[in-house]
C-alpha cells in the first residue's frame, strides 16, 4: 500500500502540502474544526467523542427510566399507554447497555489504553474511527425508531397506501432487551410471501438491525484493543506490568469478540424467521424458542462482565492513588478478572432457570454460578486490602468508587441468592432482579464510571471539575439510587413482577413503588449534575497540573491535554506503577530517542471510515423500511450496501497515509522530562 | 466538608433505611403477591433456601461491610501527615489470599446444600407426597349415582392440570376428571384445587412464552411453546389465592393475571361436577334472551364456548360458567365489590379471604369488557377506553394479523345490556 | 527526505505484524460464529432425526437428498485451492510475483468452482422440494452452509482484488507478502470450517447402517 507520507519532519501538520492518496484524493490531514473531528485517527479525539455519545444516550436512557417510573408511580396509572411502556423499557436497556455503558467503557478504552502501555495510538487508527462511526449509525437506528412511532402516533403517515396496509403498527421495539422468541418471531406457516404470523411489527426490525451494526463496531473495536494492549506495550511493560484498567480491557475485548458472535447468529436467524419464512424459532414448525434464549445469553452473561470489568479496572486504578499505596494483590486481581471472564461463558442458563432445563443442569448452573462469586469476591477484598493501612485521601474518583465497592457489594449479595435455583424461582423475572442488576449496573459499573470520568477529565481536558458539585451530584446519585432501587428488592419479594405497566391498587405494591420514583428522579437530577458539572468543566473549567492526584501510571507524565502525538520519546518502563517509581522511587522511566530528527511518525487522517459507518447506517434505515413496505426503499439499501463497499476498498487503496512529527527534545534529566510542557493545542 | 461526611453517612446508612423501611411495611400475609407469606410446602421450601441466603448474605455484608467502614476510616489521611510514599509492590500476602478464597468457598457450601436438596424437591411431585395425594386417596372414583368420576387407570395418579397460557389469559384442563378442550369444558382463569394435596401442572403454551406464577404456593415455571414443561403445587391453606404471568408476553402482559381457589377436597368434587354442567336454558322474552342471540350475531360464538347454548368456539375462554367467576378479561377486572373485599381482607388479616361475586359489579365489568375491547368508540360514538390493549375481542383472525383498516365489532348500550344480561345468567 | 521506516516495519512487543495478528482474532471470533451455526443445525438434527416433509408432503430423507459424490468433488476442489494458496503466499515471501499470480488465479478458479457446485446444489435441492421455509432442517442447511458460501465469496473477492493490484506494482516487500499472507489465513481458515461442516452436516447422514441420528430409516427409500 504505496502512499505520499510526509517524509520531511514537521513541527505541526499544518505546515504541510494536502496529502494526495493515489486516486488523486487528498487527505483531510490539514483540516481542522469539525471536518477534524469526523476524520480524525487519533484515539485521544475518538475517545472523546465516544464519551459525548455515551453520556448523550444516558440521558436519552434515564429520561425512558424517568417515563417509566411515573408510569409506576401510582396504580392503575395511564401516563403511557401498554405499548408505549413496553416500548420505553425495550429501549431503556438497549440503551444504557449498548449506548450507554459500553461506549462509555470504549472512551475509556480509547483514550487510557495507548496512554498507559507507552504507545502513540492503536494498532489501527482508521479502524478505530470506523468503530466509532458504526456505533454511532447503529445507535441513529435504533433510537430513529421513534421517530416512526411518533410520526405514526400523530399521524404523519396517514395517506400513504403503505401504511394504510400495515398489519403491526409498532415501530419502536417493544420486546424487552432480551427479545424473546416468538414473542420477537414467528408462529404458524409462511405464507406466499413468506411471512409467516408474528406478533411485532418493524420495531423489531430496528432493533436487530440495530443491534448487528453495533455488533460489527463492538467486534471491530475489540480487535483492535487486543491488538494494541498485546503488541503495541513500551519496552519493559510486560504483561504482569500493565495497568490494572489495561488488563481489563483486554479481557473485556476478549470477551466481546467471543461472545457477540452468538448474538450475530442469533440475531440473523431471528431476521431470517421474520423476513424469509424460515423456521429457527418458530414452534408451529419445529423450532425450539428455547434455542434464542441459549444463544441470547451465551451472548447476555458475558455482557454482563463486559459492562462491569472495564469499571472495575477504574476502581482499581483509581482505590491505589487515593490510598497512596500499591494495589493489593495486583496477580490475583489480574486473575481473578480473567476467571471472571472465563466462567462468564460457563454460567448463561442461570438466566433461565425457570424454563424447566431439568433438575441436573439447573442444579450444575447454580453451582456454576455460586462459583463465580469466589473471584469476585476475590476482587473486593482485594480492594479491601488496597485501603487497608493506607491514607485515604478523599476526592471525587474516590468516594465514588468507595461508592462502587459499597453498591457493587451490595448487588452482588442479592446475585448469590439468585444463583440458589429454588429461591430464583420465586424472584426471576420480579422486581428483585430488577433491584439486584441495578445495584450491579448502576451502583457499580455508572459510579465506576463516574469515578473514571472525575478521575481522568483534568488528564483528558487539563482542567479540573468542581469538586463541590462532584460531590453534591455523587451524593445525589447515591441517595437517589438508593430509594429508587432498594425498595424494588422488597417489592419483587412482595411478588410484583417486572415489564408490567400497570398494577392494582390493594396489592400492597403502592407505597414502596412511590417511593422508587421519588427516587428515580433525584437519582436522575444528580446524574444530570454530574454530566453538566463535566460538560461545563470541559469548557471553562479551572486549569490544573498534568498530574494533580500524585498518579501512579503512565499516563499522568504526559501533559494535560495530551499532545496528539502522546510521547515525544518512547518510554522504557522499570516497574509496575511506572510514572509512581518515576516519581518518588528509584525505578525510573528512560526514554528512547525513537524519532530523533526524523520525527514521529502519524497517521493521516481519512473521510472512509465515516463513509463506511455511513453506509451501515443507510443499511440500518432501509431494511426496516424495507419491512413496512415503503416502495423503492431497497434501493436505499443497495446504495448504502454499495457505500459501505466503497467506504472500505478506498479506505484499503488510500493506505494509511502519513506524515513525519517533529517533538519537542527530551531533557538531560529522565524524571523531569521536557515533554510535559510540550505544545498543546 | 458537610456535603462530604454527609457522603459517606449515605453508603452506610440508605441501603440500611430500605431494609428498615421495607420491615416496617404491611404484614406480609397482607400482600396479595407476597413471596414471604408461603401457604404449601414447594413455596416454602423456596422460601427456607431464600432465607439461607440472605442469613449468609447478612454475615457477609457485616464482617466485609464492617470492615469497609472501618478501613475508610481509619486509615483516612489526616492533616500534617506527610510520611513518605509507599512504594512496594502489591503482591498481597498468599495466606490471606488463600484463606478468604478458601472461607469463600467454605460460605458456598452453606447454601449449596439446601440450594440442591431443594431443586429436587421442587422439580416434580417427591415420592413421599404420592400415597396422600393420589386420586384414590381423597376422591372417589365412583360417585353415588354410579357414574364415573375418573378412569380407573389414573386413580394411582395425582391430580394433573394443564396450563395453558395464550395472550392474554390462561386456560385450565383436569385431564383426568374430563375437563378439556375435547369435553367442551375448559376452565379460564380460576383454577381450583383441593387442600393438602399435592398437584402435578403441565405448562404448554399456544403462542408465546408465558410464566405461571402463584407466589405464595409455588415459584414460577415458564410456559413453552414447543416445549412441555412441568412442576407441582400444594396448598395447605384455604383461600382465594393470586397469580401473575411471569414473562414479558406482548403488549397486555401486566393484564395477564390469574386466581386460584384452595378448596376441601369434597368441595373440589362438588365443583368439578359443577363444570361440567351445561348451562341452563335462557326464560323467553327476557333481555338474556335477545343477549343470547346477539352472542351468535355479534360471532362471540365463533370464539368462545357455552356449552349447551353455543359449542363451535374454542379459541377465546370458555363463557359456560362465566357469572361464577370472581374475575374477568384475564383476571384483570375482579367481579367482587372492593370495599367489602378490603373490610374482609383486613377484618381476616390475610388476602385469601374473599368475598362473593356482586352481579352488579360483574355487570358492570362485562359491559366495560365487551364494550371497549378492540375498538375506541361505541357504536352511538361515544368514546371507549380499551380494557385490554391489543387483545383478540372482536379481530376474527389468530395471531393478531389485522390491518389497520380493517372493522373491528362495535355495540349499542342497549346490545351490552342484553349480552351482559345473558351472560349473568350463566352461573 | 531522511530516511524513515515504514509503520508497518514497526517492531511489535511479541514480534507478530498487527495485520496478521488481528486476523487471527478475527479467525477466533469466526470460530465461534461458526460453532454456533453448527451447533444450531447439529442440536435440530438430533431433535429431529428424521429428515424433512416436501412441498407434496411425502416424507424425505437427507440421505436421499444430499448428493455425496458432488460435495465431496467440491470439498476436494476447495482443499486443492487451499494448497494453491499456501503457494502463492510462498511466492510473494520470495517475490516471485508472477508465480502469485499464477496460483493466486488457480485458487479464485477453485473457489468459484465450489461456489458453483454449491449453486447447483441449492438449486438441486430446492427443486427436490427442500426449502427454507419448509422445516427447520431446511433453514439450518441453507442458512447455515449459505453463510460459509458468503465466507467463499468474499475471499474470492478480497483474492482478485489482490491479483489486480499486484499489475499496479505496489504490492511487493514485506508489505505485500504480508498482505498476501492475512488472505491466506482467511482462505485456510474458510477451508477448515468446510471440513469441519462436510463432516457434521453430510458425513454424518452416512454414519452406520440406520443413519448417524438413530432413525432406524434404511439408506435408500
Amino acid at each position: 500500500m504505496s502512499h505520499d507520507s510526509h517524509h520531511a519532519p514537521v513541527a505541526s501538520k499544518l505546515d504541510l502540502a494536502p496529502e494526495r492518496s493515489d486516486l488523486g484524493l487528498i487527505r483531510p490531514d490539514r483540516k481542522t474544526g469539525w471536518a477534524d473531528w469526523l476524520t480524525t485517527v487519533d484515539h485521544k479525539k475518538i475517545g472523546i467523542m465516544y464519551g459525548a455519545f455515551a453520556m448523550f444516550f444516558f440521558l436519552v436512557g434515564g429520561l425512558e427510566a424517568l417515563a417509566i417510573r411515573t408510569q409506576l408511580a401510582r396504580p392503575d396509572n395511564d401516563f403511557v399507554t401498554a405499548r408505549m411502556y413496553n416500548q420505553l423499557f425495550t429501549m431503556h436497556g438497549t440503551t444504557m447497555i449498548f449506548l450507554g455503558v459500553m461506549p462509555l467503557s470504549a472512551a475509556f478504552f480509547n483514550f487510557l489504553v495507548p496512554l498507559q502501555i507507552g504507545a502513540r495510538d492503536v494498532a489501527f487508527p482508521r479502524l478505530n474511527a470506523f468503530s466509532l462511526w458504526t456505533f454511532v449509525a447503529g445507535a441513529f437506528v435504533l433510537n430513529s425508531s421513534w421517530l416512526f412511532e411518533f410520526g405514526h402516533l400523530a399521524g404523519w403517515f396517514n395517506n400513504f397506501s403503505w401504511y394504510k396496509s400495515l398489519v403491526y403498527t409498532d415501530f419502536a421495539p417493544a420486546n424487552g432487551w432480551f427479545s424473546y422468541a416468538p414473542l420477537s418471531g414467528t408462529v404458524g406457516q409462511a405464507d406466499a410471501a413468506l411471512h409467516a404470523p408474528r406478533f411485532t411489527g418493524v420495531g423489531t426490525d430496528f432493533w436487530i438491525i440495530g443491534i448487528q451494526i453495533l455488533g460489527v463496531a463492538s467486534l471491530a473495536a475489540s480487535f483492535n484493543f487486543i491488538c494494541t494492549i498485546i503488541n503495541m506495550r513500551a519496552k519493559g511493560m510486560t504483561m504482569m506490568r500493565l495497568p490494572v484498567f489495561t488488563w481489563m480491557t483486554l479481557v473485556t475485548s476478549a470477551l466481546i469478540i467471543l461472545a457477540f458472535p452468538a448474538i450475530t447468529v442469533a440475531l440473523i436467524e431471528l431476521m431470517f424467521d421474520r423476513q424469509f419464512g424460515a423456521n429457527f424459532f418458530n414452534p408451529s414448525a419445529g423450532g425450539q424458542p428455547i434455542l434464542w434464549q441459549h444463544l441470547f445469553w451465551i451472548f447476555g452473561h458475558p455482557e454482563v462482565y463486559i459492562l462491569v470489568l472495564p469499571a472495575m479496572g477504574i476502581v482499581s486504578e483509581i482505590l491505589p492513588t487515593f490510598s497512596g499505596k500499591a494495589l493489593f494483590g495486583y496477580p490475583i486481581i489480574v486473575f481473578s478478572g480473567a476467571v471472571i471472564g472465563f466462567l462468564g461463558f460457563a454460567v448463561w442458563s442461570h438466566h433461565m432457570f425457570t424454563t424447566g432445563l431439568g433438575a441436573v443442569p439447573t442444579a450444575a448452573f447454580a453451582l456454576l454460578t455460586m462459583a463465580i462469586a469466589v473471584p469476585t469476591g476475590v476482587k473486593i477484598f482485594n480492594w479491601l486490602g488496597t485501603i487497608w493501612g493506607g491514607k485515604i485521601r478523599f476526592t471525587p474518583p474516590m468516594v465514588l468508587a468507595l461508592g462502587f465497592i459499597w453498591m457493587f457489594m451490595c448487588g452482588g449479595f442479592s446475585g448469590v441468592m439468585h444463583s440458589s435455583a429454588p429461591a430464583d424461582a420465586q424472584q426471576q423475572d420480579s422486581y428483585f432482579v430488577i433491584a439486584h442488576f441495578h445495584y450491579v449496573l448502576l451502583g457499580g459499573v455508572l459510579l465506576g464510571l463516574m469515578a473514571g470520568l472525575y478521575f481522568w477529565f483534568p488528564k483528558i481536558f487539563g482542567r479540573m471539575p468542581n469538586a463541590g458539585v462532584a460531590y453534591l451530584a455523587s451524593g445525589l446519585v447515591i441517595l437517589g439510587f438508593n430509594l429508587a432501587f432498594g425498595p424494588m428488592h422488597y417489592l419483587g419479594l412482595a411478588g410484583q413482577p417486572r415489564r408490567t405497566h400497570t398494577y392494582h391498587a390493594g396489592n400492597g405494591w403502592e407505597t414502596w413503588n412511590f417511593v422508587a420514583t421519588i427516587g428515580a428522579f433525584i437519582l436522575g437530577i444528580g446524574v444530570f449534575l454530574a454530566f453538566a458539572n463535566l460538560v461545563w468543566t470541559a469548557f471553562k473549567g479551572k486549569k490544573c497540573g498534568s498530574d494533580p492526584w500524585d498518579g501512579r501510571t503512565l499516563e499522568w507524565s504526559l501533559s494535560s491535554p495530551v499532545a496528539e502525538y502522546n510521547f515525544a520519546q518512547s518510554p522504557v518502563i522499570a516497574a509496575r506503577d511506572a510514572y509512581f517509581e518515576d516519581k518518588h522511587g528509584g525505578r525510573r522511566i528512560a526514554y528512547e530517542n525513537d524519532g530523533g530528527e526524523a520525527g514521529v511518525h502519524m497517521p493521516s487522517q481519512s473521510w472512509m471510515p465515516l463513509v463506511a459507518g455511513f453506509g451501515f447506517l443507510m443499511i440500518g434505515l432501509g431494511m426496516p423500511m424495507l419491512s413496512m413496505g415503503v416502495p423503492h426503499i431497497g434501493w436505499l439499501v443497495i446504495a448504502g450496501l454499495t457505500v459501505m463497499f466503497i467506504g472500505i476498498w478506498l479506505w484499503a487503496l488510500e493506505g494509511p497515509g502519513g506524515y513525519m512529527l517533529k517533538t519537542p527534545a527530551v531533557g538531560s534529566t529522565p524524571s523531569a522530562p521536557a515533554h510535559q510542557t510540550a505544545t498543546t493545542h | 466538608m458537610i456535603s462530604r461526611l454527609l457522603n459517606r453517612a449515605l453508603f452506610i446508612v440508605v441501603p440500611f433505611l430500605g431494609l428498615l423501611l421495607s420491615a416496617c411495611s404491611r404484614a406480609e400475609r397482607e400482600v396479595r403477591q407476597s413471596t414471604l407469606d408461603p401457604k404449601g410446602p414447594v413455596a416454602q421450601m423456596q422460601y427456607d433456601v431464600f432465607m439461607d441466603t440472605v442469613y449468609l448474605v447478612l454475615v457477609l455484608f457485616a464482617v466485609v461491610g464492617g470492615l469497609l467502614v472501618y478501613a475508610v476510616i481509619r486509615y483516612r489521611a489526616r492533616p500534617g501527615d506527610n510520611a513518605a510514599p509507599k512504594l512496594e509492590e502489591g503482591h498481597g500476602n498468599p495466606l490471606v489470599e488463600i484463606g478468604l478464597i478458601t472461607a469463600s468457598i467454605a460460605s458456598l457450601v452453606f447454601i449449596a446444600i439446601p440450594t440442591l436438596n431443594a431443586i429436587w424437591y421442587t422439580d416434580d411431585v417427591p415420592a413421599e407426597a404420592v400415597p396422600t395425594s393420589k386420586l384414590s386417596a381423597w376422591y372417589s372414583r365412583v360417585d353415588a349415582n354410579g357414574k364415573e368420576n375418573y378412569p380407573k387407570a389414573v386413580e394411582d395418579q395425582v391430580l394433573e392440570i394443564d396450563v395453558i397460557g395464550k395472550q392474554w389469559w390462561f386456560r385450565f384442563e383436569y385431564p383426568q376428571l374430563g375437563l378439556t378442550s375435547d369435553a367442551k369444558h375448559t376452565v379460564p382463569n380460576e383454577l381450583y384445587i383441593p387442600r393438602g394435596k399435592a398437584v402435578r401442572i403441565n405448562l404448554r403454551s399456544e403462542d408465546v412464552i408465558h410464566s405461571f406464577w402463584l407466589p405464595k404456593i409455588a415459584g414460577k415455571v415458564d410456559l413453552m411453546p414447543g416445549r412441555k414443561n412441568h412442576m407441582w403445587i400444594q396448598a395447605d391453606q384455604l383461600g382465594h389465592y393470586y397469580g401473575q404471568c411471569a414473562e414479558f408476553c406482548g403488549d397486555s402482559h401486566a393484564y395477564m393475571l390469574f386466581r386460584c381457589q384452595v378448596v376441601e377436597p369434597e368441595e373440589f368434587a362438588k365443583w368439578v361436577q359443577a363444570q361440567k354442567a351445561e348451562a341452563a336454558p335462557v326464560a323467553a322474552g327476557t333481555k338474556a334472551e335477545k343477549g343470547k342471540a346477539l352472542f351468535a350475531a355479534k360471532t362471540c360464538a365463533m370464539c368462545h364456548n357455552i356449552s349447551g347454548h353455543y359449542g363451535a368456539g374454542n379459541f377465546g375462554p370458555d363463557l359456560t360458567h362465566v357469572a361464577s367467576r370472581k374475575s374477568l378479561a384475564g383476571a384483570w377486572l375482579d367481579n367482587r365489590n372492593p370495599n367489602e373485599q378490603l373490610a374482609l381482607e383486613l377484618k381476616e388479616k390475610n388476602t385469601e379471604a374473599s368475598t362473593p361475586v356482586d352481579p352488579a359489579k360483574l355487570k358492570a365489568n362485562l359491559i366495560k369488557w365487551i364494550g371497549s375491547s378492540g375498538t375506541s368508540h361505541t357504536a352511538e360514538g361515544v368514546a371507549t377506553k380499551d380494557v385490554k390493549p391489543g387483545n383478540r375481542m372482536h379481530y376474527y383472525k389468530m395471531f393478531n394479523v389485522v390491518s389497520l383498516n380493517e372493522s373491528k365489532q362495535q355495540f349499542t348500550a342497549e346490545e351490552l345490556d342484553c349480552l351482559a344480561e345473558y351472560l349473568l345468567t350463566l352461573k | 527526505m531522511s530516511q524513515v521506516s515504514e509503520p508497518a516495519h514497526a517492531p511489535t512487543s511479541t514480534g507478530i505484524e498487527h495485520k496478521k495478528l488481528i486476523m487471527w482474532l478475527f479467525l477466533a471470533s469466526d470460530c465461534m460464529f461458526f460453532g454456533t451455526l453448527i451447533s444450531t443445525h447439529l442440536l435440530y438434527r438430533k431433535l429431529y432425526p428424521t429428515g424433512f416433509t416436501d412441498a407434496e408432503g411425502h416424507q424425505r430423507f437427507i440421505q436421499n437428498l444430499f448428493n455425496i459424490e458432488l460435495t465431496s468433488f467440491s470439498t476436494f476442489i476447495l482443499l486443492m485451492s487451499s494448497f494453491l494458496m499456501a503457494l502463492a503466499v510462498s511466492a510473494m515471501h520470495k517475490g516471485q510475483i508472477k508465480s502469485f499470480r499464477r496460483n493466486v488465479l488457480g485458487v479464485i478458479f477453485f473457489g468459484l468452482i465450489f461456489l458453483g457446485c454449491q449453486v447447483f446444489e441449492f438449486t438441486h435441492f430446492f427443486h427436490q422440494g427442500l426449502t427454507i421455509q419448509n422445516s427447520v432442517f431446511g433453514s439450518t442447511f441453507y442458512v447455515l452452509t449459505g453463510t460459509h458460501g458468503t465466507h467463499v465469496a468474499i475471499g474470492i473477492l478480497w483474492l482478485i482484488l489482490l491479483y489486480f493490484y499486484s499489475f499496479t506494482g505496489k504490492l511487493g516487500g514485506h508489505v505485500g507478502a504480508l498482505d498476501v499472507e492475512v488472505a491466506g489465513l482467511y482462505w485456510h481458515f474458510v477451508d477448515i470450517v468446510w471440513i469441519i461442516i462436510f463432516t457434521a452436516v453430510y458425513l454424518v447422514e452416512y454414519l452406520g447402517p440406520s443413519g448417524f441420528w438413530g432413525t432406524g430409516l434404511p439408506l435408500t427409500k
